[in-house]
């Protein structure tokens, strides 16, 4: 009898020091994306120049007033309104007919919009063939706002079959405090090898720090950096994209603290909050200098200088009125074209900016 | 022989009085108060009361005696249960207003929380003892009255997300078994099994296993610990959590 009480209390003890799983998905330095692929595989032969889109899709809700990034109060949309949402998205993706596509902001089963697999959705609706994901915040729930259930992050789509695929971890914000930080986001880059028949390219995609108020989106901007660099070191050419938070070392306006202002807030008046996280660039709008120095741009400093209201990408909420450029395209070899396209404003709080990419 | 009978006699001395999911009842008088489980009181007509602790969700079971049906004794439970002020908390645990940071809230502010009550029958029969092993079996059904909630307004966490299918779906059916055995004179362990079936839920099932020791110090004193396994089907798919179950109980 005492022999099987001992069993029977280590066997629970065991089950009991197991049975702890995390609610929020921490991630490693560097591990393998998540693959996707079309539930039908098109055919698609090798191409001289290359089609290159990059596009913050806000998870497919367009401009409806989310809570999370502007001043609405929306926090779970129905399935409907983001169904709608991703038509459109697909849609332009259609007739823009881009070859490599880099994405921001891509849903993954979160409660918030439905528990849509957007990658998955994005591919059987378009012509894109395969996919590869790295997520930025993943969580069984969120425990503020009745968000719920979490998986939103980066996504590349492809005509061509991806290979070595690796979501590479930027540095945690260093302004939050534990409990906040085990929450949040954990921003990536987002690298895989694109296996075009007899010509193999890197396409690298990313979304950086938004609203850190410390050196975090610096960190970030050189982590990005890096991962570009080491594939130059390798030998091998890139395409990379996304959404950088980020504003050009020209940009004539650099604090937007009024124009994101909600109803209920007040900057520009003293203390703590005299700017709004994520809407104040001065102290560092030489940032992405490095960047300009060391690859070419989609559109360069030159172009956005003289035409800088053309290349705004992005307004918040549902202000249709595009006011700065957050994204951008980049290669270390040479663009043959880029384009902003602002007629996608209703589409997302970002608009995408393409560019065809000559082979080298 | 003598010793053994004194044996079984101080085991029933021990855990018998304690609550269970079994068709038994504590002792009319008694009460137990344990920091995750309800409140329990036996009262003198033959029946149990057990009320929940969480007053913005109140909820009261009673517990009778049926006539014995062969080997097995028999029990009926009937709960009564207003989850809206626990649901409209949920929305706002801290009273922020939604955009602020609305730390620990389960559903959005968006959704209106109507007004709900659920009531729920169960039928309950148990047959062996606990120094043998005590097997019972229950099923019953949950009925939400009022209106329903949003069905984008649900809590897609195991546990909490069968209990209250009810309102969203207007109907919930639980099914399920335990296994009680006393080992030495202190210790016992449960392994207890659940069924949810969610007709017209998005998320239409779930099963629960729960294995615990138990060590009880008196009939006023005890501590369980153990496991408890979920595997169920969310809005978002199927998924599987092994959680830890932790109790102390007080009785009197």
């Amino acid at each position: 009898m005492k022999n099987l009480t001992i069993k029977i209390i280590f066997t629970f003890i065991s089950l009991f020091l197991v049975s702890c799983e995390p609610i929020a998905t921490e991630f490693d330095e560097v591990e393998d994306a998540v693959m996707y692929s079309s539930s039908t595989i098109k055919s698609f032969e090798s191409k001289k120049s290359i089609k290159v889109m990059t596009w913050n899709i806000r998870f497919g809700v367009a401009r409806l007033r989310f809570f999370g990034d502007g001043c609405g109060d929306k926090v779970i949309m129905t399935k409907s309104e983001v169904i709608t949402g991703l038509k459109g998205l697909a849609a332009k993706i259609m007739v823009e007919d881009p070859d490599i596509l880099l994405l921001q902001e891509v849903d993954v089963q979160s409660k918030k919009t439905a528990y849509i697999d957007q990658a998955q959705w994005l591919l059987d609706n378009t012509d894109m063939n395969y996919g590869a994901y790295a997520s930025m915040w993943q969580a069984q729930a969120i425990l503020a706002d009745g968000l719920g259930r979490v998986n939103t992050g980066n996504l590349i789509l492809s005509k061509w079959k991806l290979e070595n695929a690796e979501r590479i971890q930027l540095p945690l914000r260093g302004d939050q405090d534990g409990l906040t930080k085990y929450f949040y986001l954990r921003r990536n880059v987002l690298k895989a090898l694109v296996d075009m028949p007899d010509k193999k390219f890197y396409a690298v995609n990313t979304h950086l720090t938004a609203f850190a108020t410390d050196d975090t989106k610096q960190k970030h901007i050189t982590g990005f950096k890096d991962v570009l660099d080491n594939i130059i070191a390798e030998g091998k050419n890139f395409i990379a994209g996304g959404d950088l938070n980020e504003l050009p070392p020209n940009a004539l306006k650099t604090d937007y603290c009024l124009e994101d202002q909600c109803s209920n807030e007040s900057y520009h008046s003293g203390g703590e909050l005299e700017h709004k996280e994520g809407a104040y660039f001065t102290p560092e709008i030489t940032w992405l200098q490095p960047f300009y120095n060391s690859y070419t741009p989609a559109i360069s400093l030159s172009e956005y200088g003289n035409n800088e209201s053309d290349h705004f990408t992005h307004s918040p909420d549902n202000n249709l009125q595009l006011d700065r450029k957050l994204d951008y395209l980049w290669t270390n070899t040479s663009w043959i074209s880029g384009k902003t396209h602002q007629e996608a404003t209703a589409l997302s709080d970002h608009i995408p900016v393409t560019a065809i990419w000559e082979m080298k | 022989m003598i010793r053994n009978i004194i044996f079984v006699l101080c085991f029933s001395l021990v855990s018998a009085q304690w609550s269970s999911r079994s068709a038994n009842l504590i002792d009319s008088g008694r009460k137990e108060i344990g920091l995750f489980s309800p409140i329990y009181i036996g009262l003198k007509n033959g029946s149990e009361l057990s009320i929940n602790k969480f007053i913005l969700m109140p909820n009261i079971a009673i517990k009778q005696s049926r006539s014995a049906f062969g080997e097995w004794q028999m029990a009926q439970k009937f709960q009564l249960e207003y989850p809206t002020p626990g649901m409209k908390w949920f929305q706002s645990p801290f009273g922020m207003e939604t955009g602020d940071p609305n730390m620990f809230a389960l559903i959005s502010k968006q959704f209106t929380i109507p007004q709900m009550v659920s009531i729920y029958g169960e039928l309950i029969g148990t047959r062996g003892t606990e120094n043998k092993g005590r097997v019972t079996i229950s099923g019953g059904i949950a009925l939400s009255l009022g209106e329903k909630i949003s069905e984008d307004a649900t809590i897609d966490l195991p546990i909490i997300y069968p209990r209250l299918s009810a309102y969203y779906n207007g109907v919930a059916i639980k099914v399920g078994g335990e296994y009680f055995r006393q080992t030495a004179e202190h210790w016992s362990y449960l392994i207890d099994y659940d069924m949810f079936l969610m007709p017209g839920g998005i998320g239409r099932y779930a099963f629960e296993n729960k294995g615990a020791i138990i060590w009880s110090k008196s009939s006023k004193f005890r501590i369980m610990a153990g496991y408890k396994l979920i595997a169920g089907e969310y809005p978002f798919g199927s998924q599987a959590h092994l959680l830890p179950v932790f109790d102390i109980q007080f009785g009197w």
